[in-house]
C-alpha cells in the first residue's frame, strides 16, 4: 500500500517556527560537530600523553651490583673495613635488630640482614653475631633465623646503565623517595593530589582570585599531573591553547594511570635546572648535582630546597640565586610545618642551616666510572645496548669495594710523592687488581682522579711493557729444562745486532754495566737487559711469542729483537690478564668482572662462569714464580717491604722503558694480583723506574688490604736443591752461597762442590741432623 | 729429600693490615737498583713454597655439601654456583676444583671438567689421597671424551701411589 504524503498546507503558518527549528538544528549539528572534533582532539592529545608518558615511565635501566659480602669464621677484613661495608649497602648504625641496622661493641657485631634474592638462591633475613680480630671474623654465628656457617650480605648497588638519552637522569621508585619530600611537595604544589582528576578547578579559580587581588601571579592552581605533561613538552611557552591542551591531557593521564605512577614519573621528570647543556630533571639527579649526595640521605632542609625550587629552578637556582633560595626554602619549611610534615621544632632548626650544597657539581651516581665502564664493555659481548638502557636487568659484578677504595687511595695519595713540579702534574696512573684464582676483578683506577669519568688508562691506556716481558722469555727457556735452570750461566755482556739492511742495534743494561757470567735466575730477579735478550734470541722470537699468545695477548706482536726487552704495547688490564696465567702456575684465568645478569624479576639470563685452561707446563712456570719471589726479596722489588710486613711473602716483576716514559710493576700475593703503571699521557719521560714509580702505588694498594702471602703448591716433577750456583754443584745447607732453588727433576746438577763455611754453622748443621 | 725454607704445612698467616702511622715519613728511593744499606738481610724473607694446598675451611665445606645435594638432583647449574662461591673462599683446595669437575661432567662438559681436574692437581703436592682421586677422575674424563691414551696415562700414575 502506497502511503500518501500528507498535503503541504499551512505553509505560510509554520515558517518562523521552521526557520527557529532550522537554527537549533543547525546548531545541534554545529554541536555534534564539535563533538566529534573535540573527542578526535582528545584521542590525538590521548595518545601523546600517553606515548610520552610510557616512553618515560617503562624505561628502567639496569642496576650494578657489587660482589656480596661472604661472612664466616676466618674471612679476611677488618673492623673499619666491615663498617664502611654495611654502610655502603645501606645499613645503619642501631640496635642490630630491625633489618639494615648493625650494633658494634668493641670488636663484637650484631647483625641483623634484610635478606636478598640472588639469582641462584634466596638469602633469607637472620641476625648475626661475630667479632673481628686481627683482621679476620671469629666467632661467627647465626642467632636468628636459617642456621648456616656462611652468610651473603645484599650487595651494594654501585650504579646503573642508563639509555644515552637519559644519562640526564638517576631514576628513583617511589618507595626509594623519602616521605617527607612527598608529603612536602604535596603541601606545596598540590595539596589535593590524590583526590583531584587531573586538574582541580577549585585550586585554579582560588589562584585566580588570588592573583587578582594581588594584582600578578602570585599562586598558580595547576596540580602535578599538569606539570608533570608541561615538563613532557620542550617548549615551555604557556599560551591559552597549551594551557588548555595540558588540562586535557592531564585529565587523560588521570584515566589510564594510577595516581603512585604518575607521582613517581613526576619526581623523576621534574625540571631543576640547567648546566649549560644538560638539564637537570628528576629529584634523584638534582640530589647529586646539588648536594653530591643520594637521594636516601639528603636531610629535610635540603628536601625543602629541592621542593622551593619546582617553582622556579632558575629563579631559584641556589648556585646563583643563593639568598632568594634560601628564602624560598624556608618559607617551603614554613609550609610543611604547617601541613604537619614536619614539627615546628625541625623546620626551624631546618631554617637556621646552610643550604648544604656540595662544592663541585656531580652529574652521576656511579661511584666507580672506571670499572663500570670495563662492565659495559663486557656486557656488550652479550647484550644490545638498547636492552641494558631500559630492561631493568640486574647486573651482579665482581668489584671488591674495600680493594677498590684501597687502590684509589694508593694513586691518589702517593702520585704526589713522586716527583715535583711540571712533571708532578702531567703524572698519571691506572691500577687493575684480581683475585688471583678466579681472575675476578676486583678494582680498577683508570686515572688519578677516580671519581672523574675520563680516559680509562686501566682499560684502553697501551703503553710499552718493557722488562715485564722477561719472565715469558726464561719461561720460554725454562720450558726445556734440558738447556736452562734457574742457575744456568747467562752471558751479562754487551753485543751489536747487525740486521740484514745494514742497521744495527745496541741494547745496553739500565745501569750501562756488564758482568759477565751471571746465573739466570739473578739476571732475572735484577732484570738485566743483555742476558734477557741472549736467551730470547737463543730460543728464538717466535717461541717468546707463543708463549706470550698462549697466556692472552692477541695484539700483534713484533717480530723484531726490540720486543724482547718490551717494545710490546698492552695496557695494564692485558698486563694482568698475562700475568694471571704465571700467578696460577700456568692455568690460563680469564678475566671477569660480570658473575651473573638477571632480568628484573630475577630470572636467571647469563652466568660467567670460572674458566681454567692449562697452557704451560706447571714446573716450568714454578721456576720463574721462585724467581718472581726472589725480585722481591733480593731483587728490583725489595723497596715493597718498605710498606709491607716481611712475612708476606709475595712475587713480582718491576718495568721500566726508555727515559722512565713507562713504570710498570705486575705482582701477586697469594690472594690478589695487581698490576700498577705510572707515567705520563703526553709520553714524555719522567726520573722513575717500576721500582721507584709504580710500585710504591702497588705496595700502598696491597698494604691496605688483610691477604695470604704466596705459597705455591710444588708441582709434579719439581724438586727443590741446595746448590752453589757460581760453581754449578750441589752443596749442603749451610755452606757459602747455598741457596734453596727448584729444578725440574733431572735437570740439577750431578756435581758436589766442597762446603766452606763457619764451622760453627757447619756443626750446628751437623747436630740437627742427629735429631731429624 | 731435602724440605723447603719453611716448614709450614699451610699458607703463611694472613698478616694485619699494615697502614702506616700517619706521623712517619715515607721515604721512597729512585733508583732501580738500591742502595746497599737494606733494612733487612735477604736470609729473612726465605722464597715460600708449600707441599701440597689448603684444607677446606667448614664454610666452604658447607657450600660444597649443598652442591653436592643438588648434583644429587640434577641441578647442576645449581651445584656450579655453590662451588665457585667455596673456591672463591678456599681457592687453593683440590677438592673444590674436583668438585667442579664433577659437576661439570653432569652437566656434559668434559672439556670444562678436564682442565677443572688438571688444575686441582697442580694444586694436590704431595697429599697422595688427593692425588690418586684426581688421577682417577682424570683418567675417567679423557674415557669419556676418547682419549684412550691419555685415560691410561692417568690411570698409571693413580696406581704408582
Amino acid at each position: 500500500m502506497s502511503k500518501k504524503t500528507p498535503p503541504r498546507k499551512k505553509k505560510t503558518e509554520s515558517s518562523p517556527r521552521r526557520k527557529r527549528s532550522g537554527l537549533w538544528r543547525f546548531l545541534f549539528r554545529a554541536a555534534a560537530l564539535c563533538l566529534v572534533l573535540l573527542a578526535g582532539w582528545m584521542v590525538y592529545l590521548d595518545a601523546v600523553v600517553t606515548s610520552r608518558f610510557e616512553g618515560r615511565r617503562f624505561e628502567v635501566p639496569s642496576r650494578v651490583y657489587a660482589r656480596p659480602l661472604e661472612l664466616y669464621d676466618g674471612a679476611g677484613i677488618s673492623a673499619a673495613a666491615l663498617v664502611r661495608e654495611l654502610e655502603l649497602a645501606g645499613y645503619r648504625s642501631g640496635d642490630g635488630r630491625r633489618p639494615g641496622t648493625w650494633q658494634r661493641n668493641g670488636d663484637r657485631f650484631v647483625i641483623s640482614t634484610r635478606g636478598f634474592s640472588f639469582p641462584d638462591g634466596k638469602e633469607p633475613r637472620r641476625r648475626l653475631s661475630l667479632a673481628v680480630r686481627g683482621d679476620r671474623v671469629d666467632s661467627f654465628s647465626v642467632m636468628e633465623g636459617d642456621s648456616s656457617p656462611i652468610v651473603r650480605l645484599e650487595p651494594a648497588q654501585i650504579g646503573g646503565i642508563y639509555p644515552s638519552h637519559r644519562e640526564d637522569r638517576i631514576l628513583v621508585e617511589l618507595d626509594e623517595v623519602p616521605e617527607a619530600m612527598i608529603a612536602g611537595l604535596m603541601a606545596v604544589e598540590d595539596r589535593q593530589f590524590y583526590e583531584h582528576f587531573g586538574i582541580a578547578p577549585l585550586s585554579i579559580a582560588r589562584a585566580m582570585v588570588a592573583n587578582i587581588k594581588a594584582g600578578r601571579i602570585v599562586q598558580g592552581g595547576s596540580t602535578l599531573t599538569q606539570q608533570l605533561v608541561k615538563n613532557f613538552f620542550l617548549t615551555r611557552e604557556q599560551t591559552l591553547l597549551r594551557k588548555g591542551n595540558e588540562a586535557l591531557m592531564s585529565v587523560l593521564l588521570e584515566l589510564h594511570y594510577d595516581k603512585d605512577d604518575i607521582l613517581e614519573t613526576y619526581l623523576n621528570e621534574v625540571y631543576l635546572g640547567q648546566a649549560g647543556t644538560r638539564s637537570i630533571h628528576g629529584v634523584g639527579l638534582a640530589s647529586q648535582f646539588f648536594f653530591g649526595e643520594s637521594l636516601k640521605d639528603i636531610e629535610v632542609h635540603q628536601i625543602a630546597l629541592l621542593i622551593g625550587m619546582v617553582k622556579g629552578p632558575s629563579y631559584y637556582n641556589p648556585r646563583r640565586h643563593p639568598e632568594r633560595a634560601r628564602a624560598r626554602r624556608n618559607l617551603v619549611l614554613d609550609e610543611m610545618a604547617e601541613a604537619g610534615v614536619i614539627s615546628g621544632q625541625e623546620a626551624r632548626e631546618a631554617s637556621a642551616r646552610p643550604l648544604g650544597l656540595s662544592a663541585k657539581p656531580s652529574y652521576t651516581d656511579n661511584r666507580y666510572p672506571a670499572y663500570i665502564d670495563l662492565v659495559r664493555r663486557h656486557l656488550a659481548r652479550d647484550y644490545r645496548e638498547e636492552d641494558l638502557q631500559s630492561e631493568g636487568l640486574r647486573i651482579f659484578t665482581t668489584l671488591n669495594p674495600e680493594v677498590q677504595q684501597a687502590a684509589e687511595k694508593a694513586a691518589t695519595d702517593t702520585l704526589p710523592r713522586l716527583a715535583s713540579g711540571e712533571v708532578a702534574e702531567a703524572l698519571e696512573a691506572a691500577v687493575v687488581v684480581t683475585a688471583k684464582d678466579t681472575g675476578e676483578v676486583l678494582a680498577l683506577v683508570g686515572g688519578k682522579d677516580p671519581r672523574f669519568a675520563g680516559f680509562n688508562r686501566a682499560v684502553d691506556a697501551r703503553r710499552p711493557i718493557g722488562s715485564l716481558v722477561k719472565p715469558f722469555i726464561y719461561l720460554t727457556a725454562l720450558s726445556q729444562p734440558e738447556r736452562y735452570t734457574l742457575i744456568s750461566p747467562v752471558q751479562d755482556k754487551a753485543f751489536t745486532l747487525e740486521f740484514d739492511d745494514g742497521r744495527r742495534w745496541q741494547p745496553q743494561n739500565y745501569d750501562g754495566k756488564e758482568r759477565g757470567l751471571v746465573p739466570l735466575h739473578e739476571a732475572l730477579s735484577r732484570s738485566y737487559n743483555l742476558p734477557a735478550v741472549r736467551v730470547g734470541l737463543d730460543v728464538g722470537i717466535p717461541a717468546v711469542q707463543e708463549t706470550l699468545r698462549a697466556f692472552g695477548v692477541t695484539t700483534p706482536i713484533s717480530d723484531y729483537p726490540s720486543m724482547l726487552l718490551g717494545s710490546i704495547s698492552l695496557s695494564p688490564v692485558d698486563v694482568a690478564q698475562l700475568y694471571q696465567g704465571l700467578a696460577t702456575s700456568g692455568f690460563n684465568t680469564p678475566l671477569r668482572t660480570i658473575r651473573e645478569v638477571t632480568d628484573a624479576a630475577n630470572e636467571p639470563l647469563s652466568r660467567y662462569s670460572l674458566k681454567v685452561d692449562q697452557v704451560a707446563d706447571p714446573a716450568a712456570v714454578h721456576l720463574v714464580q721462585y724467581v718472581m719471589q726472589e725480585t722481591m726479596q733480593e731483587g728490583t722489588g725489595r723497596s715493597a717491604y718498605y710498606r709491607l710486613p716481611d712475612s708476606l711473602t709475595l712475587a713480582g716483576k718491576t718495568g721500566t722503558t726508555d727515559d722512565g716514559r713507562d713504570s710498570w710493576f705486575a705482582g701477586f700475593s697469594g690472594d690478589l694480583l695487581a698490576v700498577a703503571w705510572v707515567g705520563r699521557d703526553d709520553n714524555g719521560p719522567t726520573a722513575l723506574t717500576g721500582a721507584s714509580g709504580a710500585l710504591p702505588v702497588w705496595s700502598a694498594t696491597m698494604a691496605q688490604i688483610p691477604q695470604h702471602g704466596f705459597s705455591p703448591v710444588m708441582p709434579d716433577g719439581v724438586q727443590y736443591h741446595w746448590v752453589n750456583p757460581g760453581e754449578q754443584a750441589l752443596t749442603g745447607e749451610n755452606c757459602d752461597n747455598a741457596r734453596l732453588i727448584p729444578f725440574i727433576a733431572g735437570s740439577e746438577p750431578e756435581q758436589h762442590t766442597g762446603c766452606s763455611g763457619s764451622l760453627g754453622r757447619q756443626i750446628r748443621g751437623w747436630f740437627e741432623g742427629l735429631f731429624q | 729429600m731435602p724440605v723447603g725454607g719453611d716448614d709450614r704445612r699451610s699458607a703463611p698467616e694472613p698478616p694485619r693490615t699494615n697502614i702506616p702511622d700517619e706521623q712517619d715519613e715515607q721515604v721512597w728511593r729512585k733508583s732501580e737498583q738500591p742502595t746497599v744499606t737494606e733494612p733487612d738481610s735477604p736470609s729473612t724473607r726465605a722464597p715460600s713454597y708449600s707441599e701440597s694446598g689448603d684444607q677446606l675451611p667448614a664454610a666452604a665445606l658447607t657450600l660444597v655439601r649443598d652442591a653436592d645435594q643438588r648434583l644429587r638432583q640434577g641441578d647442576s647449574a645449581g651445584a656450579i654456583a655453590r662451588l665457585e662461591r667455596a673456591q672463591r673462599i678456599a681457592p687453593r683446595s683440590s677438592e673444590v676444583y674436583f668438585k667442579l669437575a664433577e659437576a661439570y661432567v653432569a652437566g656434559d662438559n668434559l672439556g670444562a671438567a678436564e682442565q677443572f681436574t688438571l688444575k686441582g692437581l697442580s694444586l694436590a703436592g704431595n697429599d697422595e689421597r688427593m692425588q690418586r682421586s684426581g688421577w682417577l677422575l682424570l683418567a675417567d674424563i679423557r674415557r669419556a671424551r676418547g682419549n684412550v691414551a691419555g685415560a691410561d696415562q692417568a690411570e698409571a700414575r693413580a696406581a704408582a701411589l
